[in-house]
């Protein structure tokens, strides 16, 4: 007889319950385990293979009940880490200087604020402003600005390549460019705002993607004619996707100096910009082979 | 109307209800960045006190953006439903609240004023509700619609399924529906965001979505995201549409910056009418989300919440068979963290639900906000239990063309399977006859893409 049992049965007697306490359930014997338990066996009909030569979705990846098998969570959740370290990283003070550029920064003062507060980095702080006043060559057809915008990742890693190519690209066909700039915590619109005061005819702003899963280094290229506070979207013309497993630097140069040129000619970009012919391509039209989904996760194939 | 409090002897002072709603609202960056948030936590609850003794008759009367101001506080003014509003007006908001949470209240109770409820109405109310309140009251609130099947039943949880693809490539697109469909998704609609917003494009994605769904006998809708405009067009075009597409604001001006109106929402709706190619009568489906309003500037100083809910104001003028909140999607300067996302997507639940809308929600978020993927899959199970009518599927929850984190395709199944529910009927019985999902749980041909013809 167990002491808990003596227990109930003393409680129940003082409490004038007369039947006897039911016999104990006789408990289950323990399981026995089994002798090796065996992984499901991956089903493979080249469905997965197939699919990645037309997306980059992770498709074909099977499943463990309702849930992912441990491989597909591992790269996801590298994927997730390559994207969240990208967007954390901050661009370092001296890093444009130490690359022998003007450095600027926004009104954004941390990594926080600049992210919640896109008005402040769409804007430069005063001490910005007076180095622009003083330091670069004004009255210029191209300024072009290298900046950090959602991934410093990117603009550390391609930035410097697609920059010098611009600026190479652009003098070779006889356009004067304005004193390089690197922005720090800087949104789009901040290319107003430089090229307004350098009194530039068209802005260009090289900056950092915001990131995709397990691409933290993308760049962005948008370019405005007239650039000046207050330009919409609509004024802009953009050419996205540009790393090495994208469109390589090279190529998205020689598009930027194709798209500048026809800016200052047309006297205009965005959605009034004609494109057409090879213009049309160069701003992004047409088709662009699937990209490849990098295993993360143990060695590359 | 009275626009003050007191709390600890201290009395606070609003100027107008528009500043008592924005001060109500729980912590959002977007109402930060605006100006309009609560300087302390002490303040919000002031706000709160005013708010719970605002007569619902009161807040009829002092729209966020004045009636000759805006043509959705037209709308919604003159479609009001004086039976409904009628049983309700006397009530001050706190009550309602209490109302609504009553066990005696039933979903058809909540049916029967919806169309008596102004967006501000329903906006006040959830700023005295906590998450628990907004799960209570949603999930006895049942909408019920339909198009190809029937959406909204109690016990089901449905999933759009979303094969994007970067550069509309159909044989990509294709493959990321098959392997949706093998998980058991799809039920809501089969809905591409395109990456071209050509009326060519649109219908030609419709047409290689309406090959797979017929050859298999799918019992679901087809649709392509593109701007309404585009869709008109294609509609020309002779192809298989089966819902029509647009994103809202809860603004005249926000529209605007869409490239809406109502007029144009009207002219749409009734082009789909004629041409569409559902069988049932709800053929619209809208997409809105916490904070566009502010991002075109055309917020007119109301919080993001009240403006959210105006969105529904015009989404129910069209009756539609999908509405949902794309609650993360529009980055951390609206939505900072995992706290106010789960909270905005509860929210925006409860609203739509309120105003009669079939309410799903895309359960998300950027790269570059503070919420973590368990977090993420946190939300998805309090939408699923809160009734929500459906979620978002793609492989992993990976956007590959709009780079952002939503629910993935076994989401949805684990979803289902925790909160006991199924998919629509019709779908559900196409699922049990291809062996895909059989009495609550996977079956012999779940996650064989092979199976689809």
């Amino acid at each position: 007889m167990s002491y808990t049992r003596d227990m109930i049965e003393g409680l129940r007697i003082r409490l004038g319950e007369s039947r006897p306490l039911p016999p104990p359930k006789v408990a289950t014997s323990i399981v026995a385990s089994p002798k090796q338990i065996f992984p499901k066996p991956r089903v493979d009909n080249g469905f997965s293979e197939e699919a990645a030569k037309h997306t980059t979705a992770l498709v074909g990846i099977g499943n463990v009940g309702t849930r992912y098998a441990t491989d597909v969570v591992l790269q996801f959740q590298a994927e997730l880490a390559v994207a969240h370290e990208a967007v954390a990283k901050v661009l370092p003070d001296d890093w444009g200087k130490d690359n022998g550029y003007l450095s600027v920064q926004s009104r954004v003062e941390n990594h926080r604020e600049f992210l919640l507060r896109p008005d402040l980095g769409r804007r430069l702080n005063e001490s910005s402003l007076d180095l622009i006043k003083t330091h670069t060559k004004k009255n210029i057809q191209i300024q072009p600005i290298l900046a950090d915008g959602l991934s410093a990742v990117a603009c550390m890693g391609s930035g410097l390549s697609l920059l010098t190519h611009f600026i190479h690209g652009c003098e070779a066909k006889g356009l004067t460019v304005g004193t390089p700039i690197v922005a720090k915590y800087a949104r789009v619109w901040l290319s107003d705002e430089i090229g307004e005061c350098v009194n530039a005819k068209v802005a260009v702003i090289l900056l950092g993607e915001r990131p995709g899963l397990g691409t933290g280094d993308g760049l962005s290229a948008y370019m405005v004619y007239n650039p000046k506070i207050g330009n919409t979207d609509g004024q802009r013309n953009m050419i996205s996707n540009i790393h090495e497993r994208g469109m390589i630097p090279e190529e998205a140069a020689e598009r930027l100096v194709m798209l500048a040129e026809a800016m200052l000619k047309q006297k205009t970009s965005g959605v009034d910009l004609a494109l057409e012919g090879e213009l049309g391509a160069a701003a992004g039209g047409g088709y662009r082979e699937p990209q490849v989904r990098e295993k993360l996760v143990g060695e590359r194939s | 109307m009275n626009l003050s409090s007191i709390i600890r002897n201290q009395r606070y002072e609003f100027t107008s209800l528009k500043e008592v709603l924005a001060k109500s609202n729980g912590p959002k960056s977007g109402d930060d960045q605006a100006g309009i948030s609560a300087e302390s936590a002490v303040e919000r609850v002031a706000a709160r006190a005013v708010l719970a003794d605002t007569l619902i008759s009161e807040v009829r009367n002092h729209p966020v953006i004045p009636y000759g101001d805006d043509e959705l506080t037209r709308i919604v003014e003159d479609d009001l439903h004086d039976g409904s509003y009628q049983a309700i007006q006397h009530l001050t908001l706190g009550g309602f609240r209490e109302w609504l949470l009553e066990t005696t209240t039933t979903g058809s109770d909540i049916r029967s004023i919806s169309r008596g409820l102004t967006p501000e109405m329903v906006a006040g109310v959830t700023k005295l509700m906590s998450n628990m309140d907004l799960m209570t009251v949603s999930a006895k609130a049942e909408v019920v619609v339909r198009a190809n099947n029937t959406l909204g039943l109690a016990g089901r949880l449905s999933s759009r399924l979303q094969p994007n693809h970067p550069t509309d490539d159909i044989n990509g697109i294709l493959y990321s529906l098959k392997e949706g469909l093998c998980y058991g998704c799809g039920d809501a609609v089969i809905g591409v965001n395109p990456a071209t917003d050509t009326a060519e494009s649109t219908a030609a994605i419709l047409r290689a979505l309406n090959s797979v769904t017929s050859r298999n006998s799918i019992p679901t809708q087809n649709c392509v995201l593109s701007h309404v405009t585009v869709q008109m067009q294609a509609l020309d075009l002779d192809c298989p549409m089966d819902l029509m597409f647009q994103s809202l604001s809860g603004t005249e001006k926000g529209n605007k910056a869409f490239g809406i109106s109502v007029s144009l929402m009207d002219e749409a709706a009734d082009k789909m009418k004629k041409l569409g190619s559902t069988k049932g009568p709800n053929q619209m489906y809208f997409e809105t989300g916490q904070g566009s309003e502010l991002s075109s500037a055309a917020h007119h100083g109301a919080d993001q919440v009240t403006l959210e809910a105006r969105c529904y104001g015009f989404a129910r003028r069209y009756d539609p068979f999908l509405v949902n909140t794309v609650v993360g999607f529009i980055g951390p300067e609206y939505l900072e963290d995992g706290q106010q996302i789960t909270r905005a997507g509860l929210e925006d639940h409860f609203m739509g639900k309120l105003l009669g809308l079939p309410m799903g929600c895309d359960a998300c978020f950027t790269y570059h906000a503070d919420m973590s993927q368990n977090e993420l899959e946190n939300l998805k199970v309090l939408l699923g239990v809160a009734g929500c009518t459906y979620l978002m599927s793609m492989p992993v929850g990976d956007d590959i063309m709009l780079n952002y984190q939503s629910t993935s395709y076994h989401d949805v199944s684990s979803v289902r399977s925790l909160t006991g529910k199924k998919a629509t009927p019709e779908f559900d019985a196409w699922l049990s006859h291809m062996d895909i999902w059989e009495d609550g749980k996977p079956g012999g041909r779940y996650g064989d893409p092979s199976v689809i013809r």
